[in-house]
Parts: structure tokens; C-alpha cells; sequence
């Protein structure tokens, strides 16, 4: 178990160095990793354009992948994820705020707090008795977020933005990132940590809050630490990139079939397996798709998989 | 020092009281048992002695020391709680599980060390799930799992275990398999534990508590608290309570009255003995009617019957003819009663005044009931029995060879 464990973590870090250089390499101009040395221009496209994407990408699939994780975990449901309960739309309005109002100052921290204070709001809103049933929950989380959407629309739209840019909010993409956004995101490894340091609390919150008490955690203070680190997380990740779905659904799920439900396990192939499947959905876009938002791929094998799972669950 | 005090509490789930002014305590090593009927508030308790529900006054002590002292780690440390059962949404192994037992004593920064591991082995050990290790606990039986949740309870090394129904959900062997896993423990631990199944309860528990409508009822020994009072009062049904001819603990046998009354207040008269009439007793009983027997020896069956349904019975003492007093009695319940039925029994000198009385009641239904036509009046009062019987036909009597149609015949004398 514990070897199958390292060795899936192994593979799955050296998949994802692969996929960063060889992501590089690709694009509407290609380009080889040794032409980098001989034209001038294929540095400039490297550093410049190419590098901070690909980072960008791949932390902001590692943040939404780590969040998605916890709040499964949290609410014991492998149907939660930042997108479907509203978590990223909150993030989304909180930056157009800032762009609108205060020309984009401070943009991470209007995401974390619109993404913190929707999650909050979802959560009190699902909660019945203690319980946080799963048909409520995603209820809550879609009709928050469509209401933030229309929010969010109605803003940039009346503040003149393009339908691109509105459009960017709502469906994620990466085509104006630079070493800016890199340097922010370089915050979602902290945040990421913060959540491992709680990965054998998660374990033990998946089979109740009651067994969880029996066992020596602290309930009330895990769910706040993991609301307010994934809301983190998420408003990191949107403030980059837009409100990407799915990625936050899918990469757990795959995950806990390889390695298991182990969260000490589970969250580092999770937040590899993300940056893996943001990267790469990016690198579609970018290169075949003419730079598309990347919430619509992410959309096009998320949803279908949703759906598959909504069946399975019925099922059972 | 006692290891459990809970002094005074009472819980209320928002406007609704749950407990109100329970005390208890438990003696170190022992098993004590929580019993009562649904809703009277035995999940609370537990709850509030594991500190998922606060009390709002009143206290709890773990070894004299409050409750609300101990940090969640500290508490996990000392008491351990395994539910009913739990619904695990991922496929986590026995093993897993198990080693969750060990989370208030593994640091954030620090992972398992041997000890943890030993420990758990050894709690697999005595739960008896060592062979189920691998596997996912979703894939195992209800009995294996409830073992599962009772091998993480004793991972946690506790000095207290709270048990919420814990073998509920399980079959008769499973029940007593994992019981005896709990009574076998160290004396160090001491178990509190709610029961549904009063039989459990008096052979495992060295002390019961009973609870009605939030408080405590009684508190004692299980042949204290089992009678067949209390659990009348409680449960509001009738048992017997009889002595298990092996352990020697109370052994509880419902009468398994029915609860839709729908004769009340209509009073009967049966007359009866050796037996003839423990069956017609009960059913009419059941049915509602105010059933009055006798006279009967003591020392009869049918006495015994009518005294464990609570049924007034005329008594005579034992092998004697019936007296005057006697006598006087049985006319009282006959003019009080709308009908008298007779069963087919043996009749000889000491028995026959109660057949004999019958004579002056002209307008008095008489049921004269032999059991399925396979019993019949037995006459040894030298044929006299034989010609009260043959009167009592011609003057209108009816018989009935089956309960329905005593019964039928009582409704409409109604």
C-alpha cells in the first residue's frame, strides 16, 4: 500500500515535469527545446509568454485540485467541488470588483474574500441539523453561483468590458499571464500545505462529525481551517485564471480509485494529477483550439463525467 | 474516585428537553447498562458523557476531573464511543480505520510510531479482525464492522467506553460475540452502554439504568430494575419476568398484548382451571375486556396465568371445596359481568358450586367453550356436573369450539 503509494507519487511528479516541458514546446508557433539556444524570438515566446502559462497552469490546477480534495473530504461527498458550490464564483465577482472599482489593486484579495464569504454562505445555507446533505448543498452552491454570474456579467457589462472579458471570468483561460500572476500564485503551495498538515483530521471528519469527536479532533475549528484554506486556494486560482470547473471534481475522484482514500496520499497525487490535467487542457486550448477559455475543455469532460457520477449515485 | 459522574444534567435540543436531572455514576471495571424505550433520551446521554451535546446544567466528571477541562485529544484518550453503526463514504481498509483509533496520540508533525502500530495490532487482536486488515470496511459484513468500529475503540486505549446501541443492527450471534469481547475486557475499562434487548441487558450489565421521558426511573442491580412493574411503567406493556434457569439473571417474556383495546370496559366472567382457560384468559385479556376469573385453587395453572396478566381472580386455597366467602364473590363478578364463559375442564365436588351458582341466572349469557371440540367436561361429581351442563344448554347456553366465536358471541351481548 505504502509502496504502491510513493511509486504512484513518483510517476505521477515525473508525468507532470514532462508535461511542463514538453507544453513549452507547444503552441501556435512550435518550436524544439533546442531551438531555444539558436533564435532570439524563441526565448522571448519561452520566457516570456510560454514559462509563466505553464507554471501559472499547472498551480492553479494544483490549487483547485487541493481544494476540491478537502471539501470532498469535509462534507463526505465526492460531489463537492470549488465550481459547484459557488466557491469560484464568489472568487470571480470578488476580482471584477477590483478591477472595476479599483482598476485590478488588490485583485487576489477580493477573490479570497468573495470566494471565502460565498463558501461560508453555501455551507449555512446547506446545513440542516448539523448535517450538510449532499442534494442541498450542490443545490445551494449552483443557485448562489448562477446569481453571482449574473452579478458578475451584469457588472462588466455595464462597466463597458468587452463579452471576451466577461467571458474570461466566467470560464477561466490563461492568455494574459505573466510573471505577476506567477508570483502570486507562488501562494498556493503555502496553501496547499496548510491543508496537508490537516490530511490525517480529513481522514478521520469523512466519517462524521460525531466519529470525528470521538477521535480527538476538534470539528468546528477543521472546518473553518479547511473553508477558509480552500477558499484561499480558490481565490488564488480564480484571480489568475477565471472560474475553471471540474478540474476540482475530477482529478480527486480518479485519484482516490488509484491511490485510495488516504488524504495523506490522496492530496499529493490529487494536486500533481490537477496541475497534470490544467496543463494540459490549456496546452489544447492554446494550441489547437485558438486560445478558447480553458473552462470550456475542462467543461467538456467534466460535465459528462458529473453526470456519470449523479448516475452511479442514484444507483446507489 | 469514580471514573463517570454525571451530576444534575439536563440537555435540551433547542426548545425541547431531552434529560432532565440525571444523575449517575459508574464503578470502575464495570458494565453499566442504559435501558428505556425509544425517545426517552439514552443517545443523549451517551452523547453528553462524549461531549457532543453540552449540557445546560449539571455537570460531568471523568475521574473528578469536568469535562469541560478536557481538550477534544485528551478526551479521545480517555473515552471511546462506538456508535450503532457508520456509513464510511470512501473505501477506507480495516486497517485504516483501526489506526484512526491512534489520532489523539500522534502529533500534526508526526506520523505513527511502532507503538501506535503494536497497539493496533493488538486491538484488531482482541476485536477479532486481524484476517480483515486489507480489506475495504465497505466490503465486509455488519458484524465484521461493528468488530471494526469496536477494534478502533480499543486502539484509543480508553479508560471508558460508551456504547450507543452497538449491536443493534446484529443478528443474535453477532450480538453475543461482540458482547463477550466487551464483558472480557480489563477490569481497567469501564463500559456504559445502551441496550434495546432487556434480556442482553440483565445478563451483561452489573448495574441498569432505566430512563422514562427524560429522567431516571430506576437504578440497580438488573433484578432490581427488570421487574415486572417497572417495565409495565415504563414500556407500558406487560411482561412475565422469570429467572434464567442457567445464568440466574432475569429473563423477560413479553405477554405480547395487543395495544388496539377493543372491548374496553366490558366486563367477563371465565371460569375455568388446570389450565382449560389460559389461553381464552390472555386473548380476552389482549382484546380489552375487564376479565374476571375463578374461582380458582391457588397453585392452578390458570391462576398462575391470571395473576402474571394482572387478571382479579376468587381464589380458594389448594385442593379445598369452594367456601361461602368465595362464593359470595363469584356472584358479585357474575352480576358485574355481560357474559360468563366456562371452559371444558375437570369438574368433581371441590368445583362444581362454580357451575352450580350458574343455575340461578336465567338471563345471564352463558358460553360454554370447549377448546377445538377436544376437550370436553370431565364429570367426576357423579353425574351431577353432566346435568347442570345439560340444563344450562336448554335454558339457552351456547358453545363455542373456538375463540372467534367466543368472541363473537361477547359482542353481541355487549
Amino acid at each position: 500500500m505504502r509502496r504502491t503509494a510513493s511509486i504512484t507519487l513518483l510517476a505521477l511528479t515525473g508525468i507532470l515535469l514532462a508535461s511542463m516541458a514538453c507544453a513549452v514546446t507547444l503552441g501556435p508557433a512550435s518550436m524544439s527545446l533546442g531551438s531555444l539556444f539558436t533564435l532570439p524570438n524563441a526565448w522571448k515566446i519561452f520566457w516570456d509568454v510560454r514559462l509563466p502559462r505553464v507554471i501559472a497552469a499547472v498551480l492553479v490546477g494544483c490549487a483547485l485540485a487541493v481544494a476540491g480534495t478537502a471539501m470532498q473530504g469535509l462534507f463526505r461527498n465526492s460531489m463537492a467541488d470549488p465550481y459547484i458550490i459557488g466557491t469560484s464564483s464568489g472568487g470571480a465577482l470578488g476580482a471584477t470588483l477590483s478591477i472595476i472599482l479599483f482598476a485590478g489593486t488588490g485583485r487576489p484579495v477580493f477573490a479570497f474574500i468573495g470566494a471565502t464569504i460565498t463558501t461560508f454562505t453555501v455551507y449555512t445555507i446547506a446545513r440542516q441539523g448539523g448535517k450538510v446533505p449532499v442534494e442541498t448543498l450542490l443545490l445551494s452552491g449552483v443557485a448562489l453561483s448562477m446569481l453571482l454570474s449574473a452579478f458578475l456579467s451584469f457588472l462588466m457589462y455595464t462597466a463597458g468590458q468587452s463579452l471576451h472579458q466577461i467571458m474570461f471570468w466566467l470560464m477561466g483561460g490563461f492568455w494574459n499571464v505573466s510573471w505577476d500572476d506567477v508570483r502570486i500564485a507562488t501562494l498556493i503551495p503555502v496553501g496547499c500545505l496548510a491543508i496537508y498538515l490537516y490530511a490525517r483530521d480529513i481522514n478521520i471528519i469523512s466519517l462524521g462529525d460525531e466519529e470525528a469527536i470521538h477521535l480527538g479532533v476538534n470539528v468546528e475549528r477543521l472546518k473553518q481551517v479547511l473553508l477558509f484554506a480552500s477558499a484561499f486556494l480558490t481565490g488564488i486560482a480564480v484571480s489568475i485564471a477565471g472560474a475553471i470547473g471540474f478540474i476540482g471534481l475530477i482529478t480527486p475522484h480518479v485519484m482516490r480509485l488509484i491511490v485510495g482514500p488516504d488524504h495523506r496520499i490522496l492530496l499529493p497525487a490529487a494536486a500533481l494529477a490537477g496541475g497534470i490535467l490544467l496543463l494540459w487542457s490549456d496546452t489544447l486550448t492554446r494550441t489547437f483550439a485558438g486560445d478558447m477559455p480553458v473552462g470550456i475543455i475542462t467543461a467538456c469532460f467534466g460535465a459528462p463525467f458529473f453526470i456519470y457520477l449523479l448516475r452511479s449515485r442514484m444507483k446507489a | 474516585m469514580k471514573p463517570v459522574e454525571v451530576i444534575g444534567i439536563d440537555v435540551s435540543y433547542g426548545a425541547k428537553k431531552v434529560l432532565e436531572a440525571i444523575s449517575l455514576h459508574a464503578e470502575k471495571g464495570e458494565i453499566l447498562g442504559i435501558i428505556g424505550p425509544n425517545g426517552a433520551g439514552k443517545t443523549t446521554l451517551i452523547n453528553a458523557m462524549s461531549r457532543i451535546v453540552t449540557p445546560e446544567n449539571g455537570e460531568v466528571y471523568l475521574n473528578a476531573r469536568n469535562l469541560d477541562s478536557f481538550s477534544f485529544r485528551e478526551m479521545a484518550q480517555q473515552v471511546a464511543v462506538v456508535p450503532q453503526g457508520i456509513s464510511i463514504s470512501f473505501d477506507y481498509t480495516v486497517r485504516d480505520i483501526v489506526m484512526m483509533g491512534r489520532h489523539p496520540y500522534i502529533g500534526r508533525l508526526s506520523s505513527a510510531t511502532s507503538h501506535d502500530l503494536e497497539v493496533c495490532d493488538r486491538a484488531m487482536r482482541l476485536a477479532n479482525v486481524t484476517h480483515l486488515a486489507g480489506s475495504s470496511v465497505n466490503e465486509i459484513s455488519g458484524g465484521e464492522r461493528q468488530r471494526v468500529l469496536i477494534a478502533r475503540a480499543l486502539a484509543q486505549e480508553p479508560k471508558i467506553l460508551l456504547l450507543d446501541e452497538a449491536t443493534s443492527n446484529l443478528d443474535i450471534s453477532h450480538r453475543i460475540e461482540i458482547l463477550n469481547i466487551i464483558r472480557n475486557l480489563t477490569d481497567e475499562i469501564t463500559v456504559i452502554s445502551v441496550f434495546h434487548d432487556l434480556n442482553l441487558a440483565a445478563y451483561y450489565c452489573d448495574r441498569l439504568i432505566m430512563l422514562k421521558e427524560k429522567k431516571v426511573f430506576a437504578i440497580g442491580e438488573p433484578g432490581d430494575v427488570l421487574t415486572r412493574e417497572t417495565i409495565n411503567a415504563v414500556y407500558g406493556i406487560d411482561v412475565l419476568v422469570r429467572t434464567h434457569p442457567l445464568t440466574g439473571k432475569p429473563y423477560i417474556l413479553p405477554v405480547y398484548g395487543s395495544t388496539t383495546k377493543h372491548h374496553q370496559g366490558q366486563n367477563v366472567h371465565v371460569i375455568c382451571g388446570g389450565g382449560t382457560g389460559s389461553n381464552l384468559l390472555y386473548v380476552l385479556h389482549r382484546e380489552g375486556f375487564e376479565v374476571s376469573a375463578g374461582v380458582l385453587n391457588l397453585l392452578d395453572t390458570d391462576y398462575a396465568t391470571a395473576t402474571a396478566l394482572g387478571i382479579p381472580c376468587i381464589t380458594e386455597a389448594p385442593f379445598a371445596a369452594i367456601s361461602p366467602g368465595a362464593r359470595e364473590d363469584l356472584e358479585r363478578c357474575i352480576d358485574a359481568a355481560c357474559a360468563v364463559v366456562v371452559t371444558a375442564m375437570p369438574i368433581g365436588r371441590g368445583n362444581i358450586e362454580n357451575i352450580r351458582i350458574l343455575e340461578n341466572y336465567r338471563e345471564k349469557p352463558i358460553i360454554l367453550f370447549c377448546d377445538d371440540g377436544n376437550q370436553a367436561f370431565q364429570d367426576y361429581a357423579g353425574g351431577e356436573a353432566e346435568a347442570i351442563i345439560r340444563r344450562l344448554l336448554d335454558r339457552g347456553a351456547v358453545t363455542a369450539e373456538r375463540i372467534e366465536e367466543v368472541l363473537q358471541v361477547l359482542k353481541r351481548a355487549a
